[in-house]
C-alpha cells in the first residue's frame, strides 16, 4: 500500500533541546496512535508533518507532495485536516460561524458550497442541533467536536489530531473515539495521545516516542507482546521492578524482569508501553 | 374533509407555481389534510424538494453578520473577506474603544499645554496605535485560531495583509479624526502619519524573525528612545522626527521596511511560536 506519509531522518532542535532525533516513519490508511510522555516530541512531530514547522534535517512527503517547497506545502495543506492540542475559538462565533471561518481559510470562497460543507461536517460530528449556539456556551466535549468538524472540512486525506481526548470526561471520550474511528475510514489519521486506551480501541498501528526519537513502531498487539512474561503481581512493592503500582484490588502490579517464581500476569498495552519507555526517563518510575 | 385539492393543483403547488388565492387555500388545506399531504408527497419532485429543504436550511443557519461584518459587507467587501476580518482581535470594539480613549487624552493634553509649536504627546502616541493594532491581529499569543490558520492553504502573508490593511485603515482613520480636533496646528498635526507607517511596516518586517510580540515591542521601545533623544536635543523646538527631514527619514524607513517585508513574506506561512 502506498504510504500517505513517508518520512526519513527528521531532526529538529529548539535551542539546546533535540525535539526530533532522526525520526523515520511511514503512515498508511487507518488510525495510527502516537504515544509518548510529555516532552517526547509528539506535538513537534505533528507540527512538522502538518507543515506548520520545517524540520532542520530529513525529508518527508505527504500524499505524494513535498512540503519542502511552497507549492508542495500548499498542496499538502489543501488535503490536510489538523486539530491542534489546544484548539482556539473566537468566543463570539457560533459553531457554524467558526467552521465557516475555517472553511474560508481552506479556500472555500463560494458561499453556497461552503455552507453545504459546513453543514456536512457538523452533521458528521453530530453537532447539527447546536450549530447556531455560541461556542462559549458549548461543553468542552462539544467544543472539541467543533474543532474536529473544522479539521474535517474539505474531506482531508490526512488527518492530524493532537491529544483530542485530553480533558474530556469518560463518556465524552468514548463518543469522541467513535468519531475518530469513523473519521479514520478511508483516510489516514495520526492521533497523538497519552491514553493507551485510545490506542487499544482505535489504532491499527502505534508509534512510541521518547526524547524526540521513535522507540517503537508496530501494531498494538506487538507492543503488548513486549511485556509478555514481564508483568507480575506481588503483595508488596517489588524494588526490582522497573515500574510498579497498587491496583484496585490492593496488590501491586509490577513490570520489568520478574523474580523467580513470580505470579505472572497477562500483559496489557500499557505494560508494553511502560517497558518501551524504560531508560527514556520521564514516566516510568511510578 | 369535504373536499380535496386537485392533483393538478398539488403538482403546481409542489413546483411552487400555484398562484394566490388558490395557493392560500391549498396551503391551509394541505396543513390539515393527511390525504392531500400523501398525494403531494407522491406528485412532488424529490430533487426539487431536497433543494428547497437545503435552501431553507441554509437560510436558517447562515451566519448573521455582526455590526462590523455587516458594515464591511455594505461597503462592498466580499463576504469571505469580511468574515476573516470579523475574527481580527484588533478590530473588536474593546480595542477600538481603547484607541479612541488614548487619542482623546492626547488631544486634551495638546489643548492643555498649547505652548509648543506642535502637539508633541499626540504626535508621539498616534504612530504607536496602528503598530499595536497590527501586533494584536495575528500570532499564536493573540489569535486563538493561529495554529489552525497557519496550516491552512490560504497563505499566512495574505491573511496577515488582509488584517493589517483593515487595522491600519481603522487606526489611521481614528488618528485622522483626532487630528481634525487640532485645527490650530495645521498640517503639523499630521506629522504622525509617516512615522506610523514606518513603525508598522518595520514592526511587521522584524516580526518574521523576532516574533509578533518582541518585534513591535522593540520597535515601540526604539520609537520612545528616539523621541527622548530628540527631546534632549530639540531645545524647545519641534522634535526631529516631526520636522521635514524627519518625515523624509520616516518615509524612507517605511519604504525599506515594506521591501524587506515582501522579501520575508514566506516566513509568515510557518508557525511562529514555541513548540512542545
Amino acid at each position: 500500500m502506498t504510504p500517505t506519509v513517508s518520512a526519513s531522518g527528521l531532526c529538529l532542535r529548539y535551542g539546546g533541546t533535540r525535539a526530533l532525533d532522526d525520526v523515520s516513519l511511514r503512515l498508511t490508511q487507518g488510525v495510527t496512535g502516537l504515544l509518548g510522555p510529555n516532552g517526547a516530541g509528539k506535538t513537534t512531530l505533528l507540527r512538522v508533518l502538518a507543515t506548520a514547522v520545517p524540520a532542520d534535517q530529513g525529508a518527508f512527503t505527504v500524499l505524494g507532495q513535498d512540503p519542502g517547497t511552497a507549492r508542495g506545502r500548499q498542496e499538502v495543506r489543501r488535503r490536510l485536516g489538523y486539530l491542534p492540542q489546544t484548539p482556539g475559538f473566537h468566543p463570539d462565533f457560533t459553531a457554524f460561524e467558526f467552521v465557516d471561518y475555517v472553511a474560508i481559510l481552506k479556500e472555500l470562497t463560494d458561499r453556497g458550497a461552503r455552507h453545504r460543507e459546513v453543514r456536512r461536517v457538523l452533521d458528521e460530528v453530530d453537532l447539527s442541533d447546536v450549530r447556531g449556539k455560541r461556542i462559549k456556551k458549548l461543553s468542552g466535549g462539544m467544543r472539541q467536536r467543533v474543532a474536529l468538524a473544522a479539521a474535517l472540512v474539505g474531506d482531508p486525506g490526512f488527518l492530524v489530531l493532537d491529544e483530542p481526548t485530553v480533558g474530556l470526561d469518560p463518556e465524552q471520550r468514548m463518543r469522541f473515539r467513535e468519531l475518530i474511528a469513523r473519521a479514520g475510514e478511508g483516510r489516514t489519521v495520526l492521533l497523538s495521545t497519552h491514553q493507551t486506551e485510545d490506542v487499544a480501541m482505535l489504532c491499527h498501528r502505534v508509534v512510541v516516542m521518547a526524547a524526540g526519537a521513535v522507540r517503537f513502531d508496530g501494531t498494538p498487539a506487538e507492543l503488548t507482546a513486549r511485556a509478555a512474561g514481564r508483568v507480575w503481581s506481588s503483595t508488596e512493592r517489588d524494588p526490582g521492578a522497573k515500574a510498579g503500582w497498587r491496583t484496585g484490588l490492593g496488590a501491586f502490579r509490577n513490570v520489568g524482569d520478574p523474580p523467580p517464581g513470580a505470579d505472572l500476569l497477562e500483559p496489557t498495552l500499557e505494560d508494553g508501553y511502560l517497558l518501551t519507555l524504560d531508560g527514556a526517563g520521564t514516566e516510568v518510575a511510578v | 374533509m369535504t373536499w380535496h385539492v386537485s392533483e393538478e393543483d398539488l403538482r403546481a403547488y409542489a413546483r411552487g407555481e400555484l398562484a394566490p388565492p388558490v395557493l392560500w387555500s391549498a396551503d391551509t388545506h394541505v396543513t390539515a389534510c393527511a390525504r392531500c399531504r400523501a398525494v403531494l408527497a407522491e406528485v412532488g419532485d424529490p430533487v426539487a424538494l431536497d433543494a428547497a429543504w437545503e435552501r431553507l436550511d441554509a437560510k436558517l443557519d447562515a451566519p448573521r453578520p455582526g455590526f462590523f461584518e455587516g458594515l464591511l459587507l455594505r461597503l462592498g467587501v466580499a463576504g469571505h473577506t469580511a468574515r476573516l476580518l470579523a475574527a481580527t482581535p484588533a478590530l473588536r470594539g474593546s480595542w477600538l474603544g481603547a484607541v479612541v480613549a488614548v487619542l482623546m487624552m492626547s488631544v486634551v493634553a495638546a489643548y492643555a499645554g498649547r505652548t509648543t509649536a506642535s502637539p508633541t504627546l499626540f504626535l508621539a502616541l498616534a504612530p504607536l496605535l496602528p503598530l499595536a493594532g497590527v501586533a494584536l491581529s495575528y500570532g499564536p499569543a493573540l489569535d486563538p485560531t493561529y495554529e489552525m490558520a497557519v496550516v491552512s492553504p490560504m497563505h499566512g502573508f495574505r491573511l496577515l495583509m488582509i488584517r493589517t490593511v483593515a487595522v491600519i485603515v481603522a487606526s489611521l482613520g481614528l488618528d485622522g479624526l483626532a487630528t481634525l480636533a487640532l485645527p490650530g496646528y495645521g498640517l503639523r498635526a499630521l506629522a504622525w502619519l509617516l512615522p506610523a507607517l514606518a513603525l508598522t511596516t518595520t514592526g511587521l518586517a522584524l516580526s518574521a524573525r523576532l516574533g509578533p510580540v518582541l518585534a513591535p515591542s522593540v520597535v515601540g521601545g526604539g520609537w520612545a528612545l528616539l523621541l527622548v533623544a530628540a527631546h534632549a536635543s530639540a531645545d524647545g523646538g519641534t522634535l526631529a522626527p516631526f520636522t521635514a527631514a524627519g518625515q523624509g527619514v520616516a518615509a524612507a524607513v517605511a519604504a525599506l521596511a515594506a521591501a524587506l517585508l515582501f522579501l520575508v513574506r514566506d516566513r509568515f506561512d510557518l508557525f511562529n511560536g514555541s513548540a512542545a
